[in-house]
C-alpha cells in the first residue's frame, strides 16, 4: 500500500484560482427568514430553492414517463384502445391513441423529459442544493436571483401546461419543432405558441441560475478551495453553466424568431413554394443545434461530475487521474460547441461542412474516453462498498459505454445516411439523456437525501428500485438501437404502415413490455423517497464517511450552512489515505486541518504551501 | 424476433453496411473489454472481510496519465480515424459524386409535401417541361443499372426521402433543392418512407420505389406518358426562385 509521490494530503494544489482571495470569507450570516411564505415558498435560501427544482422535476418526470408509457402502448398494439386510463385521456376517440394525440405525446413527452424534468432535478436541483454547500459558501452569490430563476421555471411549466386546454390542441411539432412544421403552415393553433413561450421562459431561467452558479463558484470558494481541490461535482455544475449563460440565448434567439413568425406574421423560418416566402427553415435548424448539441453536455457533464465522485466515494479510492478528468471535460465544452452539425447530415450541406462536423464530432471522443478509462482506473483495485448511489453510478458507467459507443455510428456520415432519424438514435440518445441521466439522478437522490431531508433513504428498497430499472432501461433502449439498426424511422404513429417494418412488431411488444416495467419500478422510488422523507431513519452529519464540506454541517445543514467557513486544505477525495488509518477511519476531511499533522506524523514538517495553513479564527 | 438490416438493391449500400459492421466489430471489443475490466473490479475489489483498504493512488503519475491516454488514442485511432478516412474516401467517390454530367443517368424531380411524394421525369424527349414529362404519384419508377439523381424539393414542411433498401436518405426542405443519387441493382418493389415528422399523418407518407430491367422500363416509360394525368398538377408555381441553380425544368 504506497501512496504516490504526489500524492501529499494537504496537497498545495494551487496553480489556478487563488483561494482565499478575501472575498469568500466575508460572507455574512443572513437571518433566519420568519413567516411560512418566506421560509417555504418564496425562499432564497439555496437549499430550498434546490428542493423545490427537484419535487418540480421530479413530479414532471412522472408525467413524461407516463407519456413514455403511452407512447409505446401505441407502438406495441396500433389503434387498440388503452386499458384503465384510455377513457380518462382519450375519452373522444373510444380509449384509443389517435394519430394527433400521439403526436403531441412524443412532442410533450420529449420536452417536459429535457427541459422540464432532468434540468430541474440535476441542475435545479442538485445545483443548487449543492454547489454553496460542496465549496464551503452560505448561499448562492444572487440568492433572489435564484429566487426569480425558479418561479420563471414556475410560469414556463404553467404556460406549457396551459397549451394542453387550447384549441387544436397541444404542440405536435415534435421537441425539435422543425421550421416549418412549427410556424403556422404546419401549426396553426395556439399551442405551439405556448410551447414557443414555454420553452423561452425555461430557458430564461436556465441562464439565470447559470450566471448565479459561475459567480458563486469564482467569488465564493471557501478559503482554500482552489478549483483543483472542487469536488469534480462542482466543476460539472461550474462547467455545464458555462455553456448554459453560452447557448441557451442561441434557442432563446430562435424562439424570438419563430415567435414572430407566427404570431407577427414574419418570415424568418417560412419558405416554400406554397406560400412564396424568402426565409430559411435550415437557420432554424442551425440555430436549434448551435444550441441543441451543447444541451446534451449541458445536461450530462453534472451527471459525469457526479459520478466521478461517487465512484470514487464508493470504492474508497481518490479519483483517479482527477486533473485529467478535469481537463478532459473542459475539453468536452470546447468541442460541444463546434460538433453540432452532425444533427444535420441529411440537410444537403456542402460537403466540407459534413466531413468538418464529422471529424470534429469524433475528436470529442478523446476527452470523453479520457474521463471513461479515470472512472475505470477509480474502480481498480478499490474497496466498493454497493450501496445505492454506487449501483446507479455503476450502472451509469454501462450503459454511458453503450450510449457514448453508438454516438459513433451516427457520427460517421456514412453510416448516418442510413441511420438518421430512425430508432437508432433515439435508442442512442435515451440512453445518454434518459438512461445515463437518469442512473446519475437516482444516484445523486440517494446520496444527499440524508442531507437535503436529515433522514436515510432505505438502502433495500433503493436496491430493489435499482435492479428492475437497470435491467429494463437497458433493454429498453437496446431494443431501440436494435429497431433502429432494422429501419424503424421516429416518430411513427403506426409502424405497420410499412410492409418492411412489420417484422419488428414483436419486438416492439417487448421493449413495450420492459418499458411498463420501468415504468412500474418507479413506484418503488415513490414508497422509498415518501417513506424515507417521514420514516427514514435519522441522519447522522456523514453518514457516507466522506470528506467533502456538505457533510461537516447538520442533516439537514442549518439556514446560514456554515457556522464558521471552513478552511480547505486538501482535495475532495482523500480515501484510504495511509495517514488516515492512523486515526482510525480511511478518509480525511476537505478542512481536517490539525489532523494532517499528526496524521502523517511530521508535524515539524513546514507547511507544503501558504495556502495550506489554516489562518488563525478560520473565517 | 429476428432483427437484420433490410434487404439491399442498391449498388453501395454494402458500403453502409460495411461501415456499420466494423463499427459494430470495434465498439463491440471496446465494451466487451470494458465490462471484462468492470466485472474483474466488481467481483474482486469490493470491500468485505480481508480487503477493508482500497489501494491508495490518485492515478497522477505519468505511467497512470500515460495509459488513460494510451486507451483514448487506442479507441481514437482504432475507430475515429480509420472510420473518418474511410468515409471520406467513400464520400467523395461515391456518395457526394453526383452524376452530374453522366448522359446514362435518369433525372427524377421529387416533390414533396404533406403526406405524399410526386416524382417527375422528362419522359423520352429528355427535357423536363415538356408534354411528354411523366409525372408519378408516390410511385417512383426506375431502370436497373443506371445512375438515379433525384433533385428534391418541399412545398410545405420539412420531409425526409428514405429508402432503407438503398442504405440512403435526404431531407426535402421548403425553399432549397437538395439532391441523392442511388443506382439500383436488381428489379423489384422497395418502400419509400418519410423519415422526418411532418405532422400528424407522417406515418402515411409512404411512396414505393420500382425498379425494373432497361427494357421493360422503357416499356413503361412509353405507356405512362400516354396517361400521366398527373402532370400540370406537379408543376411548381415560382419554382425557379427557388431552385437554386435547377435548370432542369426548362429542359436540357
Amino acid at each position: 500500500m504506497t501512496a504516490d509521490p504526489s500524492d501529499g494530503i494537504g496537497d498545495p494544489s494551487g496553480g489556478i484560482g487563488d483561494p482565499g482571495d478575501g472575498h469568500a470569507d466575508d460572507q455574512e450570516i443572513p437571518p433566519e427568514p420568519v413567516g411560512l411564505l418566506r421560509r417555504r415558498v418564496f425562499s432564497t435560501d439555496h437549499k430550498v430553492i434546490g428542493k423545490q427544482f427537484l419535487f418540480l422535476g421530479l413530479s414532471f418526470l412522472a408525467v413524461g414517463g407516463i407519456m413514455a408509457m403511452l407512447i409505446r402502448w401505441q407502438l406495441a398494439r396500433p389503434g387498440v384502445p388503452v386499458p384503465v386510463v384510455g377513457r380518462l385521456l382519450f375519452g373522444r376517440a373510444g380509449g384509443l391513441i389517435s394519430p394527433a394525440a400521439y403526436t403531441a405525446l412524443f412532442t410533450m413527452h420529449g420536452t417536459i423529459m429535457i427541459f422540464f424534468a432532468v434540468t430541474p432535478i440535476l441542475i435545479g436541483g442538485f445545483g443548487n442544493f449543492c454547489l454553496p454547500l460542496l465549496i464551503g459558501a452560505r448561499d448562492m452569490a444572487f440568492p433572489r436571483l435564484n429566487l426569480a430563476s425558479f418561479w420563471t421555471m414556475a410560469a414556463a411549466t404553467a404556460v406549457l401546461t396551459a397549451s394542453f386546454f387550447v384549441p387544436l390542441g397541444p404542440p405536435q411539432a415534435g421537441w425539435t419543432a422543425y421550421a416549418t412544421l412549427s410556424t403556422a403552415i404546419g401549426a396553426p393553433g395556439v399551442g405551439q405558441t405556448l410551447w414557443v413561450v414555454a420553452i423561452y421562459l425555461n430557458g430564461a431561467s436556465s441562464v439565470m441560475g447559470a450566471v448565479n452558479y459561475i459567480t458563486t463558484v469564482i467569488r465564493l470558494r471557501a478559503p482554500g478551495m482552489t478549483y483543483f481541490r472542487m469536488p469534480l461535482t462542482v466543476w460539472g455544475f461550474f462547467l455545464t453553466s458555462i455553456l448554459n449563460a453560452l447557448f441557451v440565448p442561441v434557442l432563446a434567439a430562435a424562439m424570438v424568431l419563430l415567435f414572430f413568425d407566427r404570431v407577427f406574421g414574419t418570415q424568418f423560418f417560412v419558405a416554400g413554394t406554397t406560400v412564396g416566402a424568402g426565409g430559411d427553415p435550415i437557420l432554424y435548424q442551425h440555430l436549434f443545434w448551435l444550441f441543441g448539441h451543447p444541451e446534451v453536455y449541458i445536461l450530462i457533464i453534472p451527471a459525469w461530475g457526479i459520478v466521478s465522485d461517487l465512484l470514487s466515494f464508493f470504492a474508497r479510492k481518490p479519483a483517479f487521474g482527477y486533473r485529467v478528468t478535469v481537463y478532459a471535460l473542459v475539453g468536452v465544452v470546447i468541442l460541444s460547441t463546434v460538433v453540432y452539425g452532425h444533427h444535420m447530415f441529411t440537410t444537403g450541406m456542402s460537403p466540407l461542412l459534413g466531413e468538418s462536423f464529422m471529424v470534429l464530432t469524433m475528436i470529442i471522443s478523446v476527452p470523453t474516453s479520457l474521463l471513461f478509462a479515470n472512472w475505470l482506473g477509480t474502480l481498480w483495485r478499490g474497496a466498493m462498498r454497493m450501496t445505492t448511489p454506487m449501483l446507479f453510478c455503476l450502472g451509469l458507467v454501462f450503459t454511458f459505454g453503450v450510449g457514448g459507443l453508438t454516438g459513433l455510428y451516427l457520427a460517421d456520415v456514412v453510416a448516418d445516411m442510413y441511420l438518421h432519424d430512425t430508432y437508432f438514435v433515439v435508442g442512442h440518445f435515451h440512453l445518454i439523456m434518459a438512461a445515463a441521466l437518469l442512473l446519475a439522478s437516482f444516484a445523486a437522490v440517494y446520496f444527499w437525501f440524508p442531507k437535503m431531508f436529515g433522514r436515510m433513504m432505505s438502502e433495500r428498497l433503493g436496491k430493489w428500485h435499482f435492479w428492475p430499472t437497470f435491467v429494463s432501461l437497458n433493454v429498453v433502449f437496446m431494443g431501440q438501437l436494435l429497431i433502429g439498426y432494422a429501419g424503424m424511422p421516429r416518430r411513427l404513429y403506426d409502424p405497420s404502415a410499412y410492409d418492411f417494418l412489420r417484422p419488428l412488431l414483436p419486438l416492439n411488444r417487448f421493449i413495450s413490455q420492459a418499458a411498463y416495467v420501468l415504468g412500474t419500478s418507479q413506484l418503488i422510488f415513490v414508497a422509498n423517497f415518501f417513506w424515507s422523507l417521514f420514516r427514514g431513519q435519522k441522519a447522522p452529519k456523514n453518514p457516507w464517511a466522506v470528506g467533502t464540506l456538505e457533510w461537516t454541517v447538520a442533516s439537514p445543514p442549518p439556514h446560514h450552512n456554515f457556522d464558521r467557513i471552513p478552511v480547505v486544505v486538501r482535495g475532495p477525495h482523500e480515501l484510504g489515505h495511509p495517514a488516515a488509518w492512523a486515526l482510525g477511519k480511511d478518509w480525511l476531511g476537505q478542512d481536517e486541518g490539525p489532523a494532517r499533522a499528526s496524521a502523517d506524523n511530521s508535524a515539524d514538517a513546514p507547511p507544503e504551501g501558504p495556502t495550506d495553513r489554516p489562518t488563525e479564527g478560520g473565517a | 424476433m429476428h432483427i437484420v438490416l433490410p434487404h439491399d438493391a442498391s449498388l453501395d449500400g454494402h458500403l453502409v453496411d460495411g461501415v456499420i459492421g466494423y463499427l459494430t466489430l470495434t465498439t463491440g471489443l471496446a465494451f466487451l473489454a470494458v465490462l471484462v475490466f468492470l466485472l474483474i473490479a466488481i467481483v474482486f475489489h469490493r470491500e468485505r472481510a480481508g480487503r477493508t483498504r482500497a489501494h491508495h493512488t490518485h492515478g497522477n503519475r505519468p505511467r497512470d496519465r500515460a495509459l488513460t491516454f494510451a486507451v483514448a488514442l487506442v479507441m481514437f485511432v482504432a475507430i475515429d480515424v480509420t472510420l473518418a478516412a474511410r468515409a471520406a474516401g467513400e464520400l467523395s467517390r461515391r456518395f457526394w459524386h453526383y452524376p452530374e454530367s453522366d448522359p446514362n443517368a435518369l433525372r427524377v424531380e421529387v416533390t414533396a409535401r404533406q403526406w405524399s411524394w410526386t416524382f417527375r421525369t422528362a419522359g423520352p424527349d429528355g427535357r423536363f417541361g415538356t408534354g411528354d414529362d411523366v409525372v408519378t404519384l408516390g410511385e417512383l419508377d426506375v431502370p436497373v443499372g443506371r445512375p438515379i439523381y433525384l433533385k428534391l424539393r418541399s412545398r410545405d414542411v420539412v420531409h425526409s426521402l428514405y429508402l432503407p433498401s438503398f442504405r440512403t436518405k435526404i431531407d426535402a426542405i421548403p425553399g432549397s433543392t437538395t439532391r441523392l443519387w442511388f443506382q439500383a441493382q436488381e428489379a423489384g418493389r422497395f418502400e419509400i418512407a418519410c423519415a422526418q415528422h411532418c405532422g400528424v399523418s407522417h406515418y402515411k407518407m409512404r411512396g414505393l420505389l420500382i425498379a425494373r430491367p432497361e427494357g421493360e422500363y422503357r416499356d413503361w416509360l412509353a405507356r405512362a406518358e400516354t396517361d400521366s394525368r398527373l402532370r400540370g398538377e406537379a408543376t411548381l408555381p415560382a419554382a425557379g426562385e427557388a431552385t437554386g441553380g435547377w435548370d432542369w425544368e426548362t429542359g436540357r
